[in-house]
């Protein structure tokens, strides 16, 4: 029984001798001595000092992970690295999966040297003339394989604006090559191409748009100066520009604000066409003085401008008919006795010992206007009567209804 | 007496009616209100986001290198969700080998490096299963059309676990350091190019801690009215102090308490709970009691893509207490060698060792340990370990042979019982087996032994329960009702014999 069991130990103790042994004349080493590939070469590790094929191999690169197994040749390994982790750049990082011997590395692959694409961005792609506002422009020039190109690798970027050309070189720094490109002073197209190690991008385009306007003038034109509520002031500004004296941008809205003698507002508005803007107002239709400014909303605002309208009207008669319940404003007559053009307004107020009755609005026609007094509403009586027409205020007490 | 008879019998007609009509409406009342549930409008309309964390490694952001516009903090916000879905997406498609969800988060061109993998390793069976601990991106570059941008992340943590035909082939964890191209494409911040600029593999060095003399006289701990639900909404201060005086006057010095991982919040812990459990420590440190903080009880999942959710829910707990005085110990899953054939060995290691080095790298001060559930598992990670604990339910008599195969496999570390004890119970599901006095003998042939060994244990525990949860022991009564009757002092607050024992 004892002499078993002394068996039994000098077994052990001779197996795991072997194990040991064998751990000692193994010495597995990478005999590729190169560390550093350039994408799409093909990658083979070569290790010797092992002939056991079902070794693998751990490789993981920026992507993946995934496991190779050898080929024996030689006697030696040959793990023949899958193209996908030839193909992009950046550390491989591999470990033998040998229960004993874990012999781990890594390998660095790097692009390839010349570029075959230039993904470029330019954005925002229109900036305000005037040297403050500015696009930019990033390029990844990337190799056969879709790998940003090695840092420090020159790129040429070139632009065109009016009649100057000019070129700069910028260089390529984590993954991508970008510049900064400032507006010049003045508006118009600019174009933009990028070229690295001879390949050469398409155009590109950036609109340089004028930038806000500066203060303004106004001007008014109108057929007369007389308030006969019929024609129409135009009002127009000077061309709108920038500081840099670029056109400012067409559309561009212009509020016109009159303010008249009473303190009222009226308002009209226009938008800029080569720099002008328009706007119309119809003449009041009583004597009036208009002062007028234009503004761009939060951005610039014009001169002040005053406008005087003259009465046409001095006088007119009234004519009392039909029980003197029929009243005939008229003629009126404008600045040369002409009859005064269809629409100016006259009001009728009726009213009866200070309290006001009936009202009536009419407008003119052929130089008239006739008010029908009812007598459903207007019993028979004694009434004070107020017409007013283009300023003009008349009023006649007690007229006698019946 | 006809009169009073035809009394009685009008008022038990008009009863009857009563009756009749109540019952009636309240079937017609019930019925009605059940058709009027179901779906209402929000559910109708799908407003609801339905986004659930899945993937939170430790990520900290420097924006200091960024050379172009100024980045806000929505859009960084962004750019981090996307960023780590596109991790997360990769993990899962090469734990999966199927491409879904790549398109989300991946260029055209990118995507082919991609499939290009999944290719081969759907052809050679192979399939990885890996995780991101920490990331430290820093911004490079962001373009002023806020289109694009360039990161470089760095010190990027990975573990990974390879398997071929099925097998596990291999695990490693490696520190790399990416440069990343992200450019912004129907809303979502796509990868454009990744590049990995270093990578080295870590070796988890661990450092050893002198571990103090620690003379543990504990007991596993839950208040009687609420076993296995200790912070729930019953949660009593009061109560649980007035168990640490009964504990401490029973001479005892150490408490084990659970942390249940589900019920904390998982990644996202809760911070109600938090505040109980630190009115727990800080009763327990007013009398004098240190604490053994078991987390992740009832957690089982163990998958590498779970990690990153574990990991934030343990940093909460332990950053929040690491600098308490009533803590002696973190350990960190009770009994996780019952996972091992249901989850699988290499991953439930991986887990904890995992976990271990995270915790040590909050919490440098404080002992870590693992509660085996048995003394043939408990020698596992020893080395890892501050201390081994084991719990062991067998028969006293057994003790000393299983504590010495144990102690054998041991090289360096103090061993801890950390769960013992014995079942009161006698009755109908498992007559004669056990009772008031076979318990007592039971606890004082331990202590004994305990003291002539010179071993820290934790008894289990104080009291009787009435209810066993079924996520304990299930719901069969001879497995529950012997469950019942682990404690010190029975259901009716009555001191039982083993209670002498509790120590020697």
């Amino acid at each position: 029984m004892m002499n078993l069991h002394y068996i039994f130990y000098f077994l052990l103790v001779a197996s795991s001798a072997d194990g040991f042994s064998m751990n000692v004349t193994e010495t597995i080493q990478l005999e590729t001595s190169k560390r550093e590939f350039t994408a799409g070469e093909i990658i083979v590790l070569t290790f010797s000092g092992t002939q056991d094929a079902s070794i693998q191999l751990y490789c993981a690169n920026s992507y993946g992970t995934t496991l190779v197994s050898p080929k024996l040749e030689k006697n030696q390994l040959q793990y023949t690295i899958p193209t996908q982790l030839c193909s992009k750049i950046g550390v491989v990082n591999w470990k033998l999966l040998h229960k004993n011997n874990s012999l781990s590395g890594t390998f660095n692959i790097v692009a390839q040297k010349t570029p075959v694409a230039m993904e470029t961005y330019v954005g925002p792609p229109s900036i305000a003339a005037g040297e403050n506002d500015y696009t930019m422009l990033v390029v990844i020039p990337t190799d056969a394989l879709d790998n940003p190109i090695q840092e420090n690798t020159e790129v040429a970027l070139k632009r065109q604006f009016l009649a100057n050309e000019q070129q700069e070189t910028i260089l390529t720094k984590n993954l991508i090559a970008y510049q900064n490109i400032y507006s010049p002073s003045e508006s118009g197209r600019m174009l933009l191409a990028t070229e690295c190690l001879g390949l050469n991008s398409k155009e590109y385009t950036v609109n340089v748009l004028p930038a806000i306007s500066t203060d303004f003038e106004i001007f008014a034109k109108r057929p007369h100066e007389y308030a006969d509520g019929n024609q129409i002031t135009t009002f127009t500004t000077s061309i709108l520009k920038d500081k840099n004296d670029n056109i400012i941008s067409d559309g561009t809205f212009v509020a016109f604000f009159i303010t008249n003698i009473n303190g009222n507002l009226l308002k009209t508005s226009g938008m800029t066409i080569d720099g002008v803007a328009t706007a119309k107002m119809i003449h009041p239709d009583h004597q009036e003085t208009w002062s007028v400014k234009a503004i761009v909303a939060g951005i610039s605002e014009s001169n002040k401008i005053s406008l005087r309208y003259k009465k046409v009207i001095e006088d007119f008669t009234i004519t009392f008919s039909e029980k003197n319940r029929n009243i005939e404003v008229g003629p009126l007559k404008s600045f040369m006795n002409q009859l005064i053009p269809d629409g100016l307004q006259v009001k009728l107020i009726v009213s009866q010992s200070g309290k006001i009755i009936e009202t009536a609005i009419k407008e003119s026609r052929d130089g008239f206007v006739n008010f029908e007094l009812n007598p459903n509403i207007l019993s028979n009586g004694n009434y004070d009567l107020e017409i007013t027409t283009a300023g003009i205020t008349k009023t006649i007490q007690a007229k006698k209804l019946w | 007496m006809v009169k009073a008879d035809k009394n009685i019998m009008r008022g038990f007609l008009v009863l009857t009616y009563i009756i009749i009509i109540s019952m009636l409406i309240f079937v017609i009342g019930s019925s009605f209100s059940y058709l009027n549930t179901g779906a209402d409008r929000s559910s109708m309309l799908h407003t609801e986001v339905k986004k659930a964390t899945v993937y939170l490694p430790k990520l900290t952001w420097t924006t200091d290198g960024n050379e172009g516009r100024k980045l806000d903090a929505q859009t960084l916000a962004k750019i981090e969700s996307d960023y780590l879905d596109a991790w997360y997406v990769k993990q899962v498609v090469y734990k999966t080998n199927q491409t879904t969800g790549i398109d989300d988060f991946y260029t055209e061109s990118a995507r082919k490096n991609i499939v290009a993998f999944i290719t081969q390793n759907k052809a050679e069976n192979i399939s990885i299963q890996a995780t991101t601990l920490s990331h430290q991106p820093n911004i490079e570059f962001f373009s002023e059309d806020g289109q694009l941008i360039v990161l470089k992340d760095e010190n990027v943590v990975e573990y990974k676990q390879l398997y071929k035909d099925e097998k596990f082939v291999m695990e490693t964890t490696e520190t790399a350091t990416y440069k990343v191209i992200l450019l912004l494409e129907d809303g979502f911040w796509r990868v454009r190019h990744l590049v990995k600029e270093r990578v080295k593999s870590v070796e988890t060095a661990t450092e050893k801690q002198a571990v103090p003399n620690l003379n543990m006289k504990g007991i596993n701990y839950y208040p009687q009215a609420t076993p296995w639900d200790m912070f729930g909404d019953q949660f009593d201060i009061e109560i649980i102090k007035n168990d640490f005086d009964i504990i401490k006057d029973a001479g005892l010095n150490t408490i084990r308490i659970f942390v249940q991982y589900e019920d904390f919040g998982k990644a996202n812990v809760n911070e109600e709970k938090l505040e109980k459990l630190q009115q727990v420590l800080d009763a327990a440190a007013t009398k004098k009691l240190q604490v053994v903080l078991t987390l992740f009880d009832f957690y089982g999942n163990y998958e590498i893509l779970d990690w990153t959710l574990t990991q934030r829910h343990a940093e909460t707990i332990v950053s929040r207490f690491k600098n308490h005085t009533a803590i002696v110990a973190w350990d960190i899953k009770n009994e996780p060698n019952l996972d091992f054939e249901s989850r699988g060995k290499q991953n439930v290691l991986a887990w904890l060792e995992s976990m271990i080095s995270l915790i040590k790298s909050i919490d440098s001060t404080h002992l870590v340990t693992i509660g085996w559930s048995n003394t043939e598992s408990a020698h596992l990670l020893q080395d890892k370990v501050d201390f081994v604990s084991f719990h062991y339910y067998n028969a006293a008599a057994d003790f000393m042979r299983h504590y010495a195969n144990l102690k054998a496999k041991i090289t360096d570390k103090p061993i801890v019982l950390g769960e013992f004890g014995q079942s009161s119970y006698g009755g109908f599901w498992k007559p004669f087996s056990g009772s008031e006095q076979k318990q007592a003998t039971y606890f004082k042939e331990m202590q004994a032994m305990l003291k002539a060994e010179n071993i820290s244990f934790l008894s289990w525990t104080l009291y009787d329960f009435e209810e066993i949860p079924s996520s304990v022991v299930g719901n069969r009564p001879w497995r529950t009702n012997p469950q019942k009757k682990f404690g010190f002092i029975d259901k009716d607050g009555k001191r039982k014999l083993a209670f002498e024992f509790m120590v020697e």
